[in-house]
Order: structure tokens, then C-alpha cells, then sequence
């Protein structure tokens, strides 16, 4: 854990950088580097959920089919191809069960800062359900000052500005000079 | 000429630049205009249940050019395509009745798709008024070259099994083509494909022998001399293709043509009715839109809503005593 | 010399200057627009189209293919930079592009995507210029039989393609097939798994898929990666790709320009396949296939080439035999209708001054594309350094805004999150998205051709093996799939032997 890392203090200059060619790494370096900060694989329970998952939607894949009707190869009815590719889903996902019990190298363990990706699913939940009322403004908005201000670490006045400029922005692009149909306000 | 052609780019532009600075004023959630508001209050949208490019699309963005010059207003075309238009149309259908908001209807969306689907997803005329019918697109079956098939009587008579591809499930390509095989006891594999293109491709290339598209797609290639037609669903001869008889002339009863019309949300005040119906009546007696009529196969059909109505639901009742009387069903095989 | 007379006309009517400015307008605004993920280059005509109404027919059709090949590469610049692939065939840039731009080669990558392209380009408008009328009927001699075999091919090369644990991809990739078959069935009508929502009657569109597991997932990762590694990532070096960079992909390059215009030319998911194709020929010839799916230069050069040829070569179906290869030829097509023009068969003897004067302004849009992409490529590369804060926000807007311009939807703004939230899962459990995007993609081919075969060849499957190109793509199909395994076997007896080849054991060898 580092939650000694406050997530605030990432501070960017405002301005493009001089070209600042000594950090340049090369690729080698730079795999090397991310494989020293890599996070912890997924592991066996993660593997475990995620193939019983699999094999869950695998079978109500089946049983959807089913209802479809399956026919016969020569004369198939509508559910006779997603029958076939669900059985490979849940298949699969069994010898995903077994084979991948150990763990293996893949995935990534959740840690608390799994949170900020949750919150961020929140708000463009919330962006979905605003737009249709009030107009994709207000809500877009909101999101960006959130994403910026608690989920980026942005000041209070950058964020705002911020904000509002990237909402006029797509205004200008999107209704102005695009003239699509997005639910607006204004 | 060049002269000519810089004026017509800068009116253009101007178009544009006028209907686009429209668009940007005003929101397009909640209420919107004002009640009582007069008619037009700001950009008419005319929204279509089929992806642009498309006959349907290129059908709606024509008339819509003529009906804003006469309203004085933009008149954006929205594509929402989506279950053969019904997506468009139900979305249509539960606006406020304003007049802000038209459909473009396919005839087939009312009359032959409620064969094919389930009655919760059909739709009725009931909720929408109509505005006025726009024109009549045919259908015709085509034969491959290579398959040796010139008339319908060389269906008959074939000895092979011979395949034909349709348009897809519920449309006017479908129901026709059943209809010629059930009443002429014609023996087929009927093969369904995405749209008309690849169901014509198929034809070019032998893949399957016939098929039954839209007369505007398979012009081209008739007159080319790439596919050979071999008859018409409309009820008289089609005045593009004089030499093709009739399915009625070789003793069908197949009518079956597309056709297509504007629609509002039910319950238009007289005067915004009044001033729809006009400017689709000066947009169809425009020169520009004739000339795209005949260019694209269409056969004008500029009735009233009101006509429209019965034309479509007598149909509709045709349409299902026919596939009841030869025990054709849509929805399967 | 009646076959160059009329093509050299047509370089006269491309190079009149209004045609060129028009050209040059088409291709900037095209790139612009482009760039917006969600505005492929369908979306992006679709938008533009009005400003054609009002111009000569020639000029309009200039600008539209200007406005194609600059929206073309708008796609890809996102597919580099923000992982969003715009349409199918490009998400197999993603793969690598991505990857280079987190190493800071983002220049590099989008400036070999801008070399390959114009070269696959150029190679697909020669193909046209001379072989258009020959190769047409390739697409003709594809039925379903032979659409079959090739969606087989390409659910292969999907499982080859990918870096991971084969069994997850595996997974993903027969979940893809599964949510292809969402919607209305087209040989019955019947609903499948739509739950009664005439938004998914259609079946779910590609673009919220990937935008969603790709764009919107990465972003979410990220939200989260940032804090977990304060580590920024590398800083962007604005190279222009080096001649050691050219030199590695000059052979993908080759290779991607020829299987892109013949795969191109057919109907139907023909660039997607050439793109998939391109990545794994190159994979394949590789000594070390490793270094793919981690920033190898092959990976972002051969199906990038590839779908620029391709693209090219679909307009043979469009301008010889009046077939719209896809969704945006489906809208040139109807740009021509508009201009009163209907592309078929008769075209080139009834318009050959709008034939040529097309072929050739693809020429020059090309040049005029790799002209301008350079200098743009600088530009485009500062996007990474805007502070991923702020970039955020950002690329996450613009995404379901653009998402919703589609088919005008707020249901495809919903998907694009969800997707959004599944791409997310899959990164942290391990599964990779690729595999069921481009599974997704080959979905509805395979099985409807595969039902339409049966039906055509009346319920015989030997009729596969009976039709010279569907056999010789079923055979090529085994041969691919078969191969890995022949060969670890062959290297496992060979390891088995060197152990066994102790005295003891030695007769039984």
C-alpha cells in the first residue's frame, strides 16, 4: 500500500515542459519501470469470481437459447447459434476454473484507490440520466468539476475554470458548428 | 459557368451557415416553446427510422429541403434508425403535438411488419396525424443471368431448386415474393440477407437466382443488363420499366409496393395542420423534387393524410387475409 | 490510347483549383471531425453532407473522399493517443498504438500510421485506376459459403492476435459472438434478448462496444491507476519515426497494401478482416511475437496500411458495380444519388469525366492527407501532455456526446458506460477487451452467412469443400489452426528425445 501518496500533490507545470530529454527512457526502460511499479495480480479468488461469473452469464446464455428454440442443424430456429456460443462461454470458463486456480500472471488486485474508478462510473451514471432533462450543460458541468477538483486533484480555481471552458468548448463543437440533436439547455 | 457555380456554393453556405446558427438557439429538452406559440416556432425536425444514405433517408432530406423554404424555417433530417423505423416513429409518436416534430413513415412499418413481429411491437397509425403521402417506390424481382430464368413462367418451370433472396424479415420484398411462390406453387428456398444491396449482389453473382428488391436499387443493373427483371408488385405497369409486365398481369394477386408519407404527433391544432400540408404540397411541386422523383424510380403518390390512412390500413387487412388464405407466415423459416 | 485519355482528363478536372480547395477543405474538416471519437467516418459524411448540396457533382464527390480519407485518420489518431478506436478496422492499432504513446512514441506511431496509410492508399488507387473492372467480380464470387469461411478465418486470427492468457481470450471472444447475436433475428424475425427494447431491436451498434470497453474502461482505470502510481507517464517525445523505425516497417507496410485492397474489395467487413489479418501475418513473421501488444512498430504499420488499402478498394464495388462495400460507402452512395448520379455498372461509360475525376482526387486527397498530417502530428501528440486530470474529464465527454450522434440515442450513451464498466472489470480480472470487439465485429457475418449457406446449399455441408475459394479459405482456416498445434507437439518430441537420447532408452528412438 501507499496510501502515503496523497493523490493531490500531482502537479504538473501548466506549460509544455522545455524539452526535457534526459528523462526520455527508452522502451525497454520504461517496461522495465512499470513492471517494477506493476500492481499485484488478480490471484486465485479474483480468477474464481470472475470464471463463475463467466460461466453464470454462459448459462443464462443457454437457458435464453433455449427459450428461443433451438430447431435443427438442418433447419435452425433463432436459438440454435447463441445456444452454440453460449455452451463455448461456460465451457471455457469451467477450464478457466481449473486452469487458472493458481492464479496466474493476469489482472490486478483492487485497492482502495479503486474507489476514484467507481466514483467515476457514478458520475457518468448520473450524466446519463441528467442529460435526457436538463440538457447535457449542467451535467457535464458537474462531472468535469468532480473528475477534477476531488477524482483529479486540481485547485478549486483551475477546476472551475477548467470546467467551464471545456463545456463551452463542446458547445461551440457539438450544437454551434456540428448542429447535432444532444439534449441541451441552451 | 464558373460564375454560376461559386454563387451556388456561397448560397449553399449560406444556407448552411443560416441553419445551423437557428439550431444553436434554444434548448431541445422539456418544454421548449411557449404554449400557444405560433407555428412554426423555431427548426422543424424530421426525423427517420433509417440509417442516411438510404432511399427512405434521401426521400425525407428532398422533401424536407422544399417544406423549409415554405416555412421559413431550417428543417434538420435526424436519423434514428432502429427496428425498421419503428424506433423512430414510437419516439415520434409521444412528443408534444406541436408540429416541431415529423416522422418519415414506411408504408411496410404499418402494413406488413405487424406480420412478422409480435403485436406489442407493431404500429398503428392511431397515434400519429398524417401529414400527407409522399410517393410510391416498386419492388421488382430480378433473376441472375446466369440462372437462364427470363419470365415467371420460367419459374414455374424450372427444374432445379432455385433460391431466393429477400430484403429481410417483414418487408414489402418478403411478402411479395411469398406471396408470387404461394399462389404460383413455385418450389424455393427463400433466403433472407440484411437490406436490398447485398440481396442484389447476391443475384449479380448467381449466389442465389432471384431476388426481389426495390426498383431504384436494381435499375442500374437492369439497365446494364447484369440482372434480368422479371416482374413488377405494382398493381399497373411502371412507367420506368414499361416492358416488365405485372405480377396482376400474369394472373398475381401481389400488390405490394412501398410507400411513404410525413406524420405528426396526434393531435395537431387546425392551423399548424393547415400550414404542414402546405408546405409539403409546395415541396412536392418544386422542379428540384420532381426531377429527384424521377431520378431515384419514385412514382409520385402526393395524397392526403387522410387518404393515406385508409390506403394503408385497407392494405394492411389485404395483406393479412392474403398470407392467412395461402398459410404464409413472416415470422418463421 | 483510349484508356488514358479519359484518366488524364480527370487529372485536369481534380487539379482545378476550386476542386483542389474543396479537396483540401474536405480533408481538413474530415480529420477534424474525425478526431472525435464516435464520428467515424460514416458520422462524419453523414454530418458534412450538406454542404455538397449546393456544388457541382464532380467537386461535391471530391470533397467527400477528401472528407473520407481525413476522417479516416482522425480515427486512428484517437485509436493511438486515447485508445478509442473509432470504427472496426481500426481497433487493431489500438493494440500497439496505444502502447507506443504510453511510451511516449506517439509521434512515431502516428506518423508511421500517416506513411502506411498514404502508401496503402496509393497502392489501393493504382489497383483501382487499373484493375478496377477485373477485380470487381472477386466480390461477386463471394457468396455465403465463401463469407463463412472467411468470418471462420477471422475468429481464428482473433484468438491468434491476442498477447494474454488464451483461454480468457477465448472467453471474451465467444461473449462477443454472443452479444452479436443481440437483436432481431433476420432469418425469423424474432427478438433475441432485446428484454422488449426496441433500442436493441438492431442489435447493439459496434461503436458504444468499443468505445465503451476500450475508451471508457481505459478511462476508469486510469482514474484510479493515477493515484496507485504517482509515476507520470513517459514524457512525450515528439519524434517523427526514425529510419530504423521506417526500415522495421517497410515489410509490413508491403505486405499490409496488398491484403488490404483484395480483402477490401469485398462487401461486408472486408477492411475489418484486413486489418485483423495484417496483425497477425505480421505477428506471425516476427522472431520474437512477443514484443506485440507492448509497442511493436509491425503492429500499428501493417493494419493501418491494410485498412487505408482497403478502404480504397472498397470504393471498386461502389464505382464499377454500383455495391456499397459498407456503411460509409452506403452514404457516398447516396451523395451521388443526391447529385443526381447513380453509381452502377454504366457509370464509367456514362460518367467517366466523375469516374476519373473521383479515382484521381483520391490521388491527391492522399497526398494532400500526408501533407497535412505531418505538421498535425505534432499538434495532435500535445494532447498528451495536457494534464491527465484535466484530459480525463475530457475524453470522457467527448466519447458519449459523440457516442450519442450515432444513431442519436440516448440508450448508446447508457451502453458506452456500461461497456464502460465491463471494460474496466476485464482490465483488473485479466481478460482482454480486443478479442470480444473484434469477435462482436465478426458476430453477425458468420452466423448469418453460416445460415445462409445452409440454406443455399440446402442443410450439405460438403458444398463448403466444393466451391474453389470457400475450400481454399476452409483449408487455410485448418491450416492456420492446426499448425500451432502440429508444432508444439513436434518441439515437445523433440525435447522429449533430447531427453530421452540416454543410452538406456536409446533403441526405442
Amino acid at each position: 500500500m501507499r496510501a502515503d501518496k496523497a493523490p493531490h500533490v500531482e502537479d504538473a507545470p501548466e506549460t509544455d515542459l522545455p524539452e526535457t530529454d534526459e528523462e526520455i527512457l527508452t522502451p525497454e526502460q520504461l517496461a522495465a519501470a512499470w513492471a517494477a511499479e506493476a500492481p499485484e495480480p488478480a490471484g486465485p479468488v479474483a480468477n474464481l469470481v470472475s470464471s463463475l461469473v463467466a460461466m453464470a452469464l454462459g448459462i443464462a446464455g443457454l437457458l435464453l437459447s433455449l427459450k428461443l428454440g433451438l430447431g435443427t442443424p438442418a433447419e435452425p430456429r433463432p436459438g440454435m447459434w447463441p445456444f452454440i456460443v453460449s455452451l463455448v462461454v461456460a465451457v471455457l470458463s469451467v477450464v478457466q476454473v481449473v486452469i487458472g486456480r493458481a492464479g496466474g500472471k493476469d489482472g490486478e488486485k483492487f485497492s482502495s484507490y479503486s474507489w476514484y474508478a467507481g466514483i467515476g462510473f457514478a458520475t457518468l451514471v448520473g450524466m446519463v440520466l441528467l442529460m435526457p432533462v436538463v440538457g447535457f450543460e449542467i451535467p457535464s458541468l458537474l462531472l468535469c468539476f468532480v473528475w477534477m477538483r476531488w477524482l483529479g486533484g486540481e485547485r478549486w480555481r483551475s477546476a472551475t475554470m477548467y470546467s467551464i471552458l471545456i463545456v463551452a468548448a463542446f458547445y461551440a463543437i457539438f450544437i454551434a458548428a456540428l448542429g447535432t440533436t444532444i439534449p441541451r439547455l441552451f | 459557368m464558373k460564375k454560376q457555380f461559386t454563387r451556388r456554393a456561397m448560397l449553399s453556405m449560406a444556407a448552411a451557415t443560416a441553419a445551423l446558427s437557428l439550431a444553436a438557439c434554444g434548448g431541445n429538452v422539456g418544454g421548449g416553446a411557449a404554449e400557444g406559440a405560433t407555428f412554426p416556432s423555431g427548426p422543424v425536425t424530421l426525423t427517420v427510422g433509417q440509417a442516411p444514405g438510404g432511399s427512405t433517408d434521401l426521400i425525407a432530406r428532398a422533401a424536407a429541403e422544399g417544406m423549409a423554404e415554405k416555412l421559413g424555417v431550417a428543417m434538420p433530417v435526424v436519423n434514428k434508425p432502429g427496428a425498421n423505423g419503428a424506433l423512430a416513429t414510437q419516439e415520434v409518436a409521444a412528443m408534444k403535438a406541436d408540429g416541431q416534430n415529423l416522422v418519415l413513415l414506411n408504408a411496410s412499418l404499418i402494413t406488413i411488419t405487424p406480420l412478422a413481429v409480435s403485436a406489442s411491437e407493431a404500429v398503428t397509425l392511431d397515434e400519429l396525424d398524417v401529414i400527407g403521402g409522399l410517393s410510391q417506390d416498386d419492388y421488382v424481382m430480378v433473376a441472375s443471368t446466369k440462372s437462364g430464368v427470363k419470365s415467371v413462367a420460367d419459374l414455374k418451370k424450372s427444374e432445379s431448386k432455385l433460391s431466393f433472396g429477400t430484403t429481410g424479415v417483414g418487408t414489402g420484398s418478403q411478402l411479395a415474393q411469398a406471396l408470387l411462390l404461394a399462389q404460383g406453387d413455385i418450389k424455393g428456398t427463400i433466403v433472407p440477407f440484411d437490406s436490398g444491396s447485398p440481396a442484389l449482389t447476391a443475384v449479380m453473382g448467381n449466389q442465389v437466382q432471384v431476388s426481389t428488391v426495390q426498383l431504384g436499387e436494381a435499375k442500374p443493373q437492369i439497365d446494364a443488363g447484369t440482372v434480368v427483371p422479371l416482374v413488377v408488385f405494382s398493381s399497373e405497369r411502371n412507367s420506368f420499366l414499361p416492358d416488365v409486365p405485372t405480377a396482376v398481369e400474369e394472373g398475381y394477386d401481389v400488390p405490394v409496393s412501398q410507400y411513404r408519407a410525413i406524420a405528426a404527433p396526434k393531435g395537431l391544432s387546425a392551423e399548424t395542420k393547415t400550414a404542414l400540408v402546405d408546405a409539403l404540397k409546395a415541396a412536392t411541386a418544386r422542379d428540384s423534387y420532381k426531377s429527384f422523383n424521377e431520378s431515384n424510380m419514385l412514382s409520385p403518390k402526393e395524397i392526403s393524410g387522410e387518404e393515406v390512412v385508409t390506403e394503408w390500413n385497407e392494405l394492411a387487412a389485404k395483406y393479412k387475409k392474403l398470407t392467412e388464405q395461402y398459410n404464409i407466415s413472416l415470422a418463421s423459416k | 490510347m483510349d484508356f488514358f485519355g479519359p484518366v488524364l482528363d480527370g487529372f485536369g478536372v481534380v487539379l482545378d483549383p476550386t476542386n483542389l480547395l474543396y479537396c483540401l477543405l474536405g480533408v481538413a474538416i474530415g480529420m477534424l471531425i474525425g478526431v472525435l471519437p464516435g464520428l467515424g467516418p460514416a458520422a462524419t459524411i453523414a454530418i458534412l453532407l450538406p454542404l455538397t448540396y449546393g456544388v457541382e457533382p464532380v467537386t461535391a464527390i471530391i470533397m467527400l473522399a477528401g472528407i473520407f480519407y481525413g476522417a479516416q485518420y482522425g480515427g486512428t489518431i484517437t485509436s493511438v493517443l486515447l485508445r478509442i478506436p473509432g470504427e472496426a478496422s481500426s481497433v487493431v492499432t489500438v493494440f500497439d498504438g496505444y502502447v507506443l504513446a504510453k511510451q511516449g512514441r506517439a509521434g512515431t506511431a502516428l506518423g508511421i500510421a500517416a506513411i502506411g496509410s498514404f502508401i496503402g492508399g496509393t497502392v489501393g488507387i493504382i489497383g483501382l485506376t487499373f484493375l478496377a473492372p477485373v477485380v470487381a467480380s472477386f466480390a461477386l464470387d463471394f457468396g455465403p459459403p465463401e463469407y463463412t469461411a472467411l468470418a471462420l478465418l477471422g475468429i481464428l486470427l482473433v484468438a491468434t492476435i491476442s498477447g494474454g492468457s488464451k483461454i480468457k481470450a477465448l472467453i471474451a471472444a465467444a461473449f462477443g459472438l454472443f452479444l452479436a447475436t443481440v437483436g432481431r433475428d433476420i432469418f425469423t424475425g424474432a427478438e433475441r434478448f432485446t428484454f422488449g427494447n426496441l433500442s436493441m431491436a438492431d442489435g447493439i451498434d459496434f461503436v458504444p462496444i468499443a468505445m465503451g470497453l476500450f475508451g471508457v474502461g481505459e478511462i476508469l482505470y486510469n482514474l484510479e491507476e493515477r493515484h496507485r502510481a504517482a509515476s507520470a507517464p513517459a514524457t512525450v517525445a515528439n519524434v517523427w519515426p526514425s529510419r530504423k523505425d521506417l526500415k522495421q516497417a517497410s515489410g509490413a507496410i508491403g505486405r499490409g497494401s496488398v491484403l488490404g485492397f483484395f480483402l477490401g474489395i469485398l462487401p461486408g467487413g472486408g477492411a475489418t478482416i484486413a486489418s485483423l489479418a495484417a496483425y497477425a501475418v505480421e505477428k506471425k513473421r516476427a522472431k520474437d511475437p512477443s514484443r506485440f501488444g507492448k509497442g511493436a512498430i509491425e503492429g500499428v504499420a501493417g493494419p493501418e496500411t491494410a485498412n487505408n488499402a482497403a478502404a480504397t478498394s472498397s470504393f471498386i464495388p461502389l464505382l464499377t458495380l454500383g455495391i456499397p462495400a459498407n456503411a460509409t460507402m452506403a452514404i457516398i452512395f447516396g451523395a451521388l444519388l443526391i447529385q443526381g448520379v447513380t453509381p452502377g455498372p454504366q457509370l464509367i461509360t456514362e460518367h467517366p469525366d466523375l469516374f476519373w475525376g473521383v479515382v484521381n482526387s483520391m490521388y491527391i486527397g492522399n497526398i494532400l492527407l500526408l501533407i497535412m498530417s505531418i505538421p498535425l502530428v505534432g499538434l495532435f501528440v500535445k494532447i498528451l501532455r495536457i494534464r491527465a486530470a484535466i484530459l480525463a474529464p475530457i475524453t470522457a465527454l467527448i466519447t458519449m456526446l459523440g457516442a450519442y450522434t450515432i444513431r442519436n440515442s440516448m440508450f448508446d450513451v447508457m451502453l458506452v458506460v456500461l461497456f464502460g464498466a465491463l471494460g474496466y472489470l476485464m482490465k483488473k480480472f485479466g481478460f482482454e477487451p480486443g478479442p470480444l470487439v473484434l469477435a462482436f465485429v465478426l458476430g453477425s457475418l458468420l452466423e448469418s452467412s453460416l445460415r445462409r449457406s445452409l440454406l443455399v446449399l440446402e442443410g450439405d455441408p460438403t458444398g463448403f469443400f466444393t466451391r474453389p475459394i470457400s475450400a481454399t479459405l476452409l483449408v487455410t482456416f485448418v491450416i492456420v489452426a492446426v499448425w500451432p498445434m502440429i508444432k508444439t507437439v513436434l518441439d515437445k518430441r523433440k525435447k522429449a528425445n533430447a531427453v530421452l537420447s540416454d543410452p538406456k532408452v536409446k533403441e526405442k528412438v
